[in-house]
Order: structure tokens, then sequence, then C-alpha cells
């Protein structure tokens, strides 16, 4: 029995397979899905794909800010800029950069998520919003305040970091003066700030998994992890790929962590990709910052790509 | 959704509009220009105004003033936040959104001016007024395009009472002099690190370059037409900042966030360089009477003494429906009792140099300091690729300064990037 | 029955542990709003105020047309919330259950701007509202909002994990196609709508650039506009005010989250009939 609904469960949580619609209830779902999807449709080509239509447009040219009030009276220089990116040595080294970062925070965060969600959802019955609150802060507290106070945290003679370490007889780094830890200082920051927004998308995901399968699935003499692999686990999987998505492309866009920690130094060790385009923008050269934010997109829309491939084929 | 798609319609139509009108134009050529001439009269008519931060929140004070002395005229001031202020003038510019008189940060102006948007300067303005090196930040290719309105400039601050236990009791006044100062406080007033100098990193230019002025370096060569890193003077003033930090003096790992008054306080750091604004937040931080611990100095001498000149300039834009009632605004703005009268509001130091003669301004000797080192201080040039030229130039000097990279190469390197991405004129 | 009642002291422990260590910088903050300017720069920095005093708030209260930033958040925070929640639950839905030509493309579509990097696309969509003639007005702020490509996923993931058995049965029923999701699927949405009502009202109570942008006169600015104003100088940062700042900006956000997380509760109660 246990089986027979862990299954169909399975089958709910993985994308549904192309049906051929039927007959005539073809075309009255067709309009009704066309109609749901009418309001949105408009808002979205009218601020969001235009604008990107006139970005992907600039990348292939010249633009400098000096432009922008005439701005088909630019030059086309084709994929010059994608180019020149590729022989940027500082562009090459905010890639390498933001790979680490991504490597390492977005499993960091996800399990970070992952962890709190089952603990607040099945593991305590008290003070169950009282921790949701509490882990949801992170997110909601001013950046601000955050770089002041992590700033004082990583401090190397006095902070909170070092005098931890130092009980277990550590002598902790210089955590942003030393160009070896300034990155795993920011991912241990974007993980903390990061992880109560998995946390309540985890949440409402596992709301949906009944309890009852749960306690079938004990009766029958499933543990803990058991029940966690083949009921949890599966039900789950829309909802894991969409955090972990949205986490890798939030994670491949990294930007204020560096923007108020460290301003990408110390010697450039963590300046992102995202942080060295808005940087072009700055200085207004708009083409070549906007082939370097297609750039980004392409390497995020590769790794998009994978996850939906892994999360959805491995069951 | 009717208005949704009216928009749509609008765009297209300005799409169409402008796709009409295809190609590059061959660059235009910029010559000096004289602004027009403003008529007599009164001011009239309202006119916008967009002021940073704490300026944006005090001028409606001031303007009020004006619109006394002219009955008729109605000043709108807005006040907008320093954080991003760059973003909403590039994009209002972009959109014709423009106000007709705004506060510009002097690195901007270059740029501003660069896209077009502002008016040039109305020749009844009188340069001779205002302090040189601030005169020259409203000057982009040869000519002005709005007046300073307030400045400051770079000092060295140090601890008088650790000064004495260093057996200092004249500040000193050449190069040497600065750096065994900061030696002895090391060594005798038990300080941690003897002056605090930053290691590179984002705006580390405005502490290295008053050593390169005050020792004869130019920025620009072939007549303001280029940029000039790689020359003998710059190369001796940054190896003299680098060994600051190859003899220990100064902290190559200083932390993230500068601590700058908390270190100056406790003598951890008892000497750094830095704007008038730190007078206020060291004396927060000391308390009651450490006012008497510390003076101001001028920046040592090499072959002049020569500081950075920083503030903001006042521009009109050239969209302005109201232009001479903007520039009458401007000009009321910069005479020198209401430059005294905006001092006493918003502390903001005044840009016309006969302002100075004013006693509030005489009478504090550390400001009257100030008033001395803006003679001679300098601005960069208001070249529109500057902000961009001067990251690589922050960034070398990380690394001279971190790793002990070679000061000449590190120039070489600044010099050939910065003809690469050209000044932009 | 499962080992629930047991009590798990050891699971309390760790998540006390952690919520301490999660929300110091939290509390760091509030208290340091109380502090003075002095103090704040102190090293090493202080805990609790050695003179707490109400200054900070005082000034930016007394400096603040605060009632005029207020409503303008919150109307363009509510707008936002409101269409983000039926527009793309709307489109999420039809994406997760329904089969109609153009869907994939449509899917591909939205998911491909939610990775293209916001900062390129911020000049061309100033212009164009600038071009509409909304600048200095609520629909400027609202319009560029109203629907996230995030949202759309958001809500098509979480349809996804549902149950398709309930839409043939509301076919079988009869039920017409709207008001098998108006009826049906709505209101077993109640997690999803409720993260995504905090998250969209998140991003629209702090959002800084696009409202400092198109507001030209500060009676369209929103309250992050406004406080950046008053605590982020040229060349010094006053910390009292912007650490009092944040915490009034927090506030209704605080209020939000914990409303909607009473819907959490409430969808263990629908999810639960199952």
């Amino acid at each position: 029995m246990t089986a027979t609904t862990t299954r169909r469960a399975a089958s709910q949580g993985a994308e549904p397979p192309p049906r051929r619609p039927a007959r005539k209830s073809g075309l009255r779902e067709g309009r009704a899905a066309w109609l749901l999807a009418l309001p949105f449709s408009l808002l979205f080509l009218t601020f969001t794909l235009w604008p990107v239509v006139q970005s992907l447009f600039m990348s292939f040219t010249d633009t400098r800010s000096r432009d922008l009030r005439t701005p088909f009276a630019v030059a086309f220089v084709g994929l010059d800029n994608f180019t020149r990116a590729f022989g940027d040595a500082k562009f090459l080294t905010s890639a390498g950069n933001t790979a680490y970062f991504v490597l390492v925070g977005v499993p960091l965060t996800l399990t970070m998520a992952l962890a709190a969600a089952l603990a607040l959802d099945k593991g305590i019955t008290k003070f169950r919003s009282v921790f949701r609150l509490g882990f949801y802060t992170p997110v909601i507290t001013s950046i601000v305040a955050v770089a002041v106070v992590w700033r004082f945290l990583l401090q190397p003679d006095y902070g909170l970091f070092n005098t931890v370490l130092g009980w277990f007889g550590i002598d902790g780094p210089n955590w942003l003066g030393d160009p070896n830890w300034s990155m795993p200082a920011l991912i241990m920051l974007a993980s903390w700030r990061n992880f109560g927004t998995g946390m309540i998308i985890f949440l409402a995901g596992l709301q949906s998994v009944p309890w009852s399968l749960h306690e079938a699935a004990a009766i029958d003499g499933a543990n803990a992890l058991q029940r966690f692999r083949h009921i949890t686990l599966p039900l789950l999987r829309p909802t894991l790929l969409f955090v972990s998505v949205t986490t890798a492309i939030g994670y491949l866009q990294f930007f204020e962590e560096p923007f108020v920690m460290t301003r990408g130094g110390p010697l450039d060790s963590t300046l992102s990709m995202s942080m060295y385009t808005y940087q072009q923008f700055g200085f207004g050269n708009y083409g070549y910052a906007a082939a370097m934010s297609y750039i980004i997109f392409v390497v995020i829309a590769v790794v998009t790509a994978l996850q939906f491939r892994l999360l959805r084929e491995n069951t | 959704m009717k208005r949704t798609s009216a928009i749509v319609v609008v765009t297209l139509t300005t799409t169409a509009l402008a796709l009409s009108s295809c190609g590059r134009d061959s660059g235009a050529a910029t010559a000096a220009t004289q602004g027009k001439t403003v008529s007599d009269g009164k001011a009239t008519g309202s006119i916008t105004v967009w002021a940073m931060g704490a300026e944006g929140e005090k001028l409606p004070e001031l303007a009020k003033e004006f619109e006394a002395a002219n009955p008729g005229v109605k000043v709108n001031v807005t006040a907008i936040p320093w954080d991003a202020a760059h973003d909403k003038f590039t994009t209002a510019i972009t959109a014709n959104q423009t106000p007709d008189v705004a506060m510009v940060g002097t690195t901007w102006m270059g740029e501003f001016a660069g896209l077009g948007a502002l008016d040039a300067t109305p020749p009844a303005i009188k340069k001779d007024a205002y302090f040189p090196g601030a005169w020259g930040t409203t000057e982009v290719g040869g000519t002005s395009y709005g007046v300073p309105w307030y400045v400051e400039t770079r000092l060295v601050y140090y601890r008088t009472d650790l000064a004495e236990k260093a057996g200092i009791t004249s500040p000193p006044t050449d190069w040497a002099g600065l750096k065994s100062m900061a030696k002895a406080m090391q060594d005798k007033a038990g300080a941690k690190w003897g002056i605090g100098l930053q290691a590179g990193g984002t705006g580390s230019w405005q502490s290295v370059m008053p050593f390169a002025w005050s020792n004869g370096a130019e920025l620009t060569k072939d007549g303001g037409k280029a940029y000039n890193f790689n020359t003998p003077e710059m190369l001796e003033a940054v190896k003299y900042y680098q060994s600051y930090f190859t003899d220990g003096i100064s902290d190559k790992a200083a932390p993230a966030t500068p601590t700058t008054e908390p270190d100056f306080v406790s003598g951890k750091v008892p000497m750094f360089i830095s704007g008038p604004w730190e007078m206020s937040a060291v004396e927060k931080v000391g308390g009651a009477g450490f006012k008497d611990k510390y003076g101001v100095m001028k920046m040592p001498v090499k072959k002049t003494s020569s500081s950075f000149v920083g503030g903001s300039d006042l521009a009109v834009f050239k969209n302005t429906k109201n232009r001479d009632s903007a520039w009458k605004f401007v000009e009321w703005l910069s005479k020198p009792d209401v430059q005294v009268k905006w001092y006493k509001l918003s502390t903001d130091l005044p840009s016309v140099k006969s302002a100075w003669d004013d006693p509030a301004l005489q009478q504090d000797k550390k400001l009257a300091e100030f008033g001395k080192q803006l003679e001679t201080a300098k601005a960069p040039p208001s070249f529109p690729t500057w902000e961009q030229v001067i990251t690589s130039f922050d960034t070398e000097m990380e690394k001279v300064t971190k790793t002990g990279a070679d000061p000449a190469a590190a120039l070489k390197t600044v010099q050939s990037q910065a003809e690469s991405i050209g000044t932009g004129q | 029955m499962i080992t629930k009642r047991k009590g798990h002291l050891w699971l309390y422990a760790v998540l006390t542990v952690a919520v301490v260590a999660v929300i110091a910088p939290f509390v760091w903050m509030v208290l340091g709003s109380f502090k003075s300017e002095g103090e704040l720069r102190q090293v090493p920095p202080t805990w609790l105020p050695e003179s707490a005093s109400l200054d900070n708030y005082r000034q930016l209260f007394s400096r603040l047309d605060f009632t005029t930033y207020f409503t303008n958040s919150i109307i363009v925070a509510v707008v936002v919330v409101a269409g983000n929640l039926l527009f793309c639950s709307m489109l999420g839905y039809a994406l997760a259950l329904l089969e109609f030509p153009g869907k994939r493309p449509l899917f591909a579509v939205v998911m491909a701007t939610l990775m293209i990097p916001g900062v390129v696309t911020f000049v061309p969509l100033f212009v164009l509202v600038a071009n509409a003639g909304l600048i200095n007005s609520l629909p400027g702020l609202i319009l560029p909002f109203l629907v996230t490509p995030f949202g759309v996923f958001l809500m098509r993931q979480f349809f996804l994990g549902l149950p398709r058995d309930l839409l043939d049965a509301g076919r079988v029923d009869g039920a017409g196609e709207l008001r098998i999701f108006a009826q049906i699927f709505l209101p077993l949405a109640g997690p999803a709508l409720a993260t995504l009502g905090i998250l969209t009202f998140l991003g629209s109570w702090n959002n800084f650039l696009w409202p400092l942008v198109v507001a030209q006169t500060e009676d369209h600015y929103t309250l992050p506009v406004a406080l950046a104003l008053y605590s982020v100088g040229q060349n010094s940062t006053q910390y009292g005010l912007l650490l009092a700042g944040s915490t009034v900006v927090l506030a209704p956000v605080l209020l939000v989250f914990l409303i909607f997380q009473r819907r959490f509760i409430e969808g263990i109660a629908t999810t639960g009939i199952k």
C-alpha cells in the first residue's frame, strides 16, 4: 500500500508528461490557459521583455552613456564586446571568484535551509513560529546593519569568530584582510543571510506532504532517514528544484555582500562578475557591460538547465 | 490593461522615430565655448533644484532668503540620497528629466558635460573669486560648466599630546620630517602604527595624489589632452608612499572598514590624512576635551605643499526652461555673505576665497589651516573617464602597498590602461 | 505514532543555539539604534547601550514627513503584492496543469528573464517609463513590478506538487476551467501564496534604486529612499540614524511576516484533509 502511494506521490512531484489534450476539452483548456496567462503576458512583454530586447541590442554595439539619448545612432561591433570580455584579465578573475562562491555557497545554503525547514516542520512541536521568525530575521535585517555587525564578528583581534576559534587553540585568520580567507567569510555571510528564504519555501512545500504517508510508512517499519528519502524528498522535488535554481541564480549574480564588506578586495579576491559589470555600467560602458551581463546570463541558463535535468531524472 | 497597450504604442512609435536616424555621427569636436549672458533684473518663475544628503535637507532654508529677495520666484528643492545619486543623474539625463539647477559632485562634471547636459557658465561669473583648484573642477575641455559651491581638502591629523611624548614639538614640514614623526610615534609614544594610510583600494588615489602633487606631478600632458601617470615625480611619490608600508609604519592589512576615529582616540594610530568632516567625527568618539588633544597640519613639502580638493559644484542643465533665474540662484549662492551663512547652516567650507575673511572661519585655528591648504589644493582632470581610469590606479596601488609590487611597473600599467581607455572627450 | 512526543530535547537545544547565533546581528541593530554616534564608533563595540536614548528616532521623525513616505510605500507594496499573487498564480497554474499552444516557449522566456541581471535592463526600462509619461507617479513606481518571473516559477513549482486528480475530478463534476482554478486549486495554494506574499512585500518594501530614480519630488519618495537621505553622507555615515531607520523600516515587514506565517499553519489544516 505504502509503495503505491509513494509512487503516485513521486509522479506528482515530477513534471507531468506532455498529455495529448482530449478532443473537445483541449480547445477549451487552451482558451482558459491563455486567459489565465494574458494579464501576466501583457505586463511582462512591456516592462520586462522589451527592455531586455533593447539591452541585448546594446551588447552588440559600442554604446556608451553619452549615446543613450540616441540609442540607435551607434555603431555595430558584432561580437567584439564578448571577445573583449574573455581577454579581460579582471573579468576572468571575477568569473573564477563567482564559480568558487556558487560551488561552495549553494550547497551550503540549501543544506542549512532544508535542515531548518525539516526540524521546524516535523521535528518539534513547540515554539515553531518563534524559531521560524528567528531564522528569517537575517533575510529582513538591513544589509547596512549586517555589514557593520559582521565586520565586527570577523575582526582578527577581538572578533567573535576568532575568539571562539581561540578556545580550541586555533589562531584565526584576518578574515576580510587576507585574500585567501575573504571569500570563505563572504560565503558564510551569504549562507547565513539567505537560508531563511529557502527555509520558508521548503516549509510551504512540506505542507503538501501528507502526514498520513509518514505514519503509514512508519507502521511498515521505515526509519526516519528512509521516510525522508522515499516520501519527503520525491514530493519535495519541485520545491527543491525551485530553491536550488533561484539560489543558484541569485548567487551567480552575487553583488551585495562584497559591495558592502570588501568592495571586491583585498586584491580582487572577492570581485564578482556582477560587481565588475556594475562597475562598467557606472563608467558608462553600456555596450561592454551589457555583453558581460549576457555572458552571465548564458552561464546561469546552462547551470539552470543542468539543475532541471538532474532533479527531474534522479528519482 | 488599456494603459499597457497605450504604452506599447508609445514605445513602438518612439523606436521607429529613433531608428530613422541610425548610424554614429563623426565625433563632434569639443571646442572651448563661452556661456550666454544672463539678463538683468530679479529672478522670476519657479526653479527646481536637486541637492544631495544634508545639503538637500538644509538648502530650502537658505532658498527662502533668495525668494524673499526676488519676489515672484519659487525654488523647489528636492533632496536626493548620496547613495546612487550618480545613477539618478545619468538616467535623468538620458530621459531628459533633469532639474534646472543641481549640486554635482566634482568628479562627475566631466561625465555630465560630456553628455551635453550642462549649460556653460555665463561670462558675468568670475573665476578669480573661487579657489583655483576648485574652479578647475568645473572646466571640461576648456569650458566652465558651473561654479564650485563648497570645498573640502585633506590635511594630516595628529595627536598633539602623543607627539609631545614622541619628542616632536613643532609639526614637520617636509617628507622626511613626516616619516620620522610617524616612526617616533611608534617608537616612543606607544602607537601600534605610526600613521594610517590607505593601503590601496577604492579611493586610495585621494591619499596618494597629495604626495604626488606636492612633488610637482601633473596628471595630464599634451596640453591637457591625455593622461600622464608614468612620470618621475609620480614614481618618487609612490615609492615614498610605499616605504611607509615596507618599513612597517603603516598597516598593510587594515580592516575593511576603517576604524580611524577609535584608533585615533585610543592612540593606536595617532596620525592620518583626511578631510574636515573628521574633526566632528573624532570629537564625537573622543568626548569632551578631546578637541585640545589633536591638531591638523598642511601636507608636508617636497617641492610644494599641495593637497586634494573635493566638494561639490553647482550646475545649470541645458534643458532648463528658466535659464536666467537658474543662474541668478547660482550667482546668489556664490556671494561671500551667503557662503558664510551656508557655512553656519551646513558646516560646508566656502569655495569663495573672500568668504574666508569672515571671523566665523578665522577664529577656529584648525579650520583656518584648511583654508590655507585650499589655496594650493588641486583637483584631478575632469575627463569623463576619470572614475574608470582611477579604479585601475587604486588596484595597482593595492598591489604596491600590500604585496610590495614594483611602483615603476605599477605606474606603467596604469598609464597603458589609461591610454587604452582614453580621456573620453 | 511516530516518535513525535518524545520532545527531542537535543533538537530544541541545537535550534536555540542556532537561533541565537542567527539573530545576534538583528538584536545588535535594534540596540544600536539607541546608542550615540560616539558609542557606535567605539572599538571594541558595545552590546548594551551605555546610555540609551531616543535621539536617533527623534531626529528621524522630526526631519521626515513620515506619513507621506509610509503611505507611498504601503500603496506600492500592497498593489505589487496583490498583482503578483493574482497574476503569477494564474500563469503558474496554467503552466503546471494545463496544456496550451505556446506553453513551452512561454515558460522558457519567463525563466530566461529571471536569469538576466537586473542592472542591464534598468536604463531601457527607465526610458520606457519616462516616454510613457509615468515619471513621478505611483503607476510608474508600481507597474514594472506588478508581475515577476520569480512569482510564476514559484507558483508553477508549487502547483506541480499538488495532485492532478483534483483537476480531473473537477472536470468530471462539470466545473469550468477557471472555476477549477479559483475554487479548487487556489485555496490549496495558501502556503505558497503566503511565501510569495512575504517575499514580494519584502522586495517592494526595500526597493531603493527604482523609486529613487522615478520619484522626482519628495512627495513621491518611499521609505527607503527617504531614509537614505539622512543616513549616508558624502564622506561620513551617521550610523545611529541608519540603524534607527533600518529598525523603523523593518517593523512593517515583521508584521507582514507574522500575519502571513499564520497561513502556513492553515496550510497544514487544508492539506491534512487528504
